[in-house]
């Protein structure tokens, strides 16, 4: 018997090196939690059920008031989304004056919560979206109020996601008044989150918001993280404590948004929003004599419907080029060498004066 | 007698199931901190009555599925799993006859042991609990062990497990 532990704990030790170190048992583990994950979709049947009965046995009277909220809720968000409409041309424009990359849509996914965690020290969902949903490790995770966390762990259909108030986990944040950057870093409590080593004298007070600052390329910027609840400026500190809540619902959300950021190079994005813009300028009539996308001589690949029509009648068919030069996929590739002239011109010519 | 060894075996493992659907089951807050370890329950009680049958193997499968479902390291658990039924079956005889309450006390020290390797190994893997809370489940586990004894033990009298 003796024996047999031994063996027994060797093997167990050895499984746990080789987990820890190398990636040789991701697929075992993924054949596994494709049998093993359904025990959260069983536990989870019970409130599943509930909800179905609940939905079909909701009185009228209540469902009509529901509808009447949520026809309220969607014209106030109507009414937000007009003016984000404004703001967002706004944006890119003054973005474009900088110079600088334009803010990106990115595309969500909606995913449902199957289970938690059930060590209670840690702060982990399961989602029931997973490696063949087209999840990858490190995604966002938001719910409708704010950012929620990132996926850590990929199985098939299921996900893990390790929540902002783990104690694990920390996040580069931006107070939304002034710019100021900190870091947040989970705590173990739900609703308490931690600023690292922010100075005394910093702009900061209570009821700020903060936003993810995208500077750690993981979490996408602009989202709402946090609202500061409370600003300790204690003298036998180094560092003042700051104390801020979640906006997220992270213990009752159910229903929660996957994040899909492109993975275009700053250079990519820049150009794509230019020929959006030269689009739409073209569409509005006040159209540049000369068009950026200059296609490619020995390029007769996709993007010649988008080209051909820009050059040949750059006034007469304004929607069609428009919609085609707005995508961003290919025509990305036709507009770099059209760009590079411009900026690398003026170097060959003066390597040519020396 | 093989034909009677192997009588009514899927009802153990459908109670393995069942533990691993209670180990992931939603608690309320509060309580997830008290979540017995049902597996190392099911696992001493079924080690201890037919020890022929479920062993330190049986433990360290049913601790490789666990670790799948809690996402922890591949072995973490398995190596818990094994160690507790390792010390049951090493106490089988003695374990066996004495009275329930001395028994829930055995079952209390070889769990809360079982806790301390666990904080020591998640400590190695950097995800160290901050409080020694952790030594509570295996409070709730001794004194849920009559109850679990006492079910399970009519269970095995009504299938004839052995």
């Amino acid at each position: 018997m003796g024996v047999r532990l031994l063996v027994l704990t060797v093997l167990s030790v050895a499984l746990m090196v080789v987990d820890a170190r190398f990636s040789l048992l991701k697929p075992v583990r993924s054949q596994m939690s494709l049998v093993l994950m359904q025990t959260y979709w069983i536990t989870d049947l019970p409130q599943r059920l509930y909800q179905g009965v609940a939905s079909q046995f909701g009185s009228r009277t209540e469902l009509v008031a529901e509808n009447e909220k949520l026809k309220t809720e969607n014209l106030l968000l109507q009414g937000r989304m007009q003016k984000l409409a404004a703001l967002t041309e706004q944006n890119v424009r003054l973005r474009e004056l900088l110079n600088s990359s334009a803010l990106v849509n990115e595309k969500v996914e909606v995913a449902e919560l199957i289970g938690m965690d059930p060590n209670p020290f840690t702060h982990r969902i399961i989602i029931n979206k997973g490696e063949r949903d087209g999840v990858v490790l490190g995604q966002p995770v938001l719910d409708a109020r704010g950012l929620m966390g990132q996926v850590v762990e990929l199985m098939p259909y299921t996900s893990r996601v390790l929540l902002l108030t783990d104690t694990t986990h920390s996040i580069p944040v931006q107070v939304n008044r002034n710019g100021l950057r900190a870091i947040a870093s989970g705590t173990g409590n739900p609703e308490r989150l931690e600023l690292r080593h922010v100075a005394d004298t910093a702009d900061i007070k209570e009821g700020d918001l903060l936003v993810s600052s995208g500077l750690g390329q993981r979490f996408p910027a602009g989202y709402p993280v946090a609202t500061v609840k409370e600003v300790i400026h204690d003298s036998g500190q180094p560092f003042a404590i700051v104390r801020a809540v979640p906006t997220a619902a992270l213990n009752r959300s159910r229903y929660l948004l996957l994040v899909f950021s492109d993975n275009r190079t700053p250079e990519e994005r820049a150009n794509d929003a230019a020929q959006a813009q030269e689009a739409e300028d073209k569409q509005n009539g006040t159209a540049p004599v000369i068009p950026a996308t200059v296609p490619k001589p020995a390029f007769v690949g996709p993007p010649a419907p988008a080209a051909v029509p820009a050059t040949a009648a750059p006034v007469a068919t304004p929607a069609k080029p428009a919609t085609h030069s707005a995508r961003p996929a290919k025509p990305a590739a036709a507009a770099t060498p059209a760009a590079r002239p411009a900026t690398t011109a003026p170097a060959t010519t003066r390597q040519r004066e020396e | 007698m093989a034909s009677t060894h192997s009588r009514n075996g899927w009802v153990v493992w459908l109670t393995f199931a069942i533990g691993l659907l209670l180990s992931v089951s939603p608690l309320p807050q509060f309580m997830e901190i008290l979540r017995p370890l049902w597996l190392a329950l099911l696992l001493a009680f079924w080690s201890l009555n037919l020890p022929h049958k479920v062993g330190m193997v049986t433990a360290m499968c049913l601790g490789l599925a666990e670790d799948v479902l809690y996402g922890t390291l591949l072995g973490q658990n398995a190596l818990i799993l094994t160690l507790i039924t390792f010390l049951v079956l090493s106490l089988q005889q003695r374990l066996r006859m004495f009275p329930m309450w001395q028994q829930c006390l055995v079952i209390l020290v070889i769990f809360g042991l079982a806790q301390l390797v666990q904080l020591w190994l998640s400590a190695l893997t950097g995800n160290r609990q901050p409080t020694l809370a952790l030594v509570l489940p295996a409070l709730v586990s001794a004194l849920l062990w009559p109850w679990v004894s006492f079910g399970l033990r009519g269970l095995r009298r009504r299938y004839k497990i052995n």
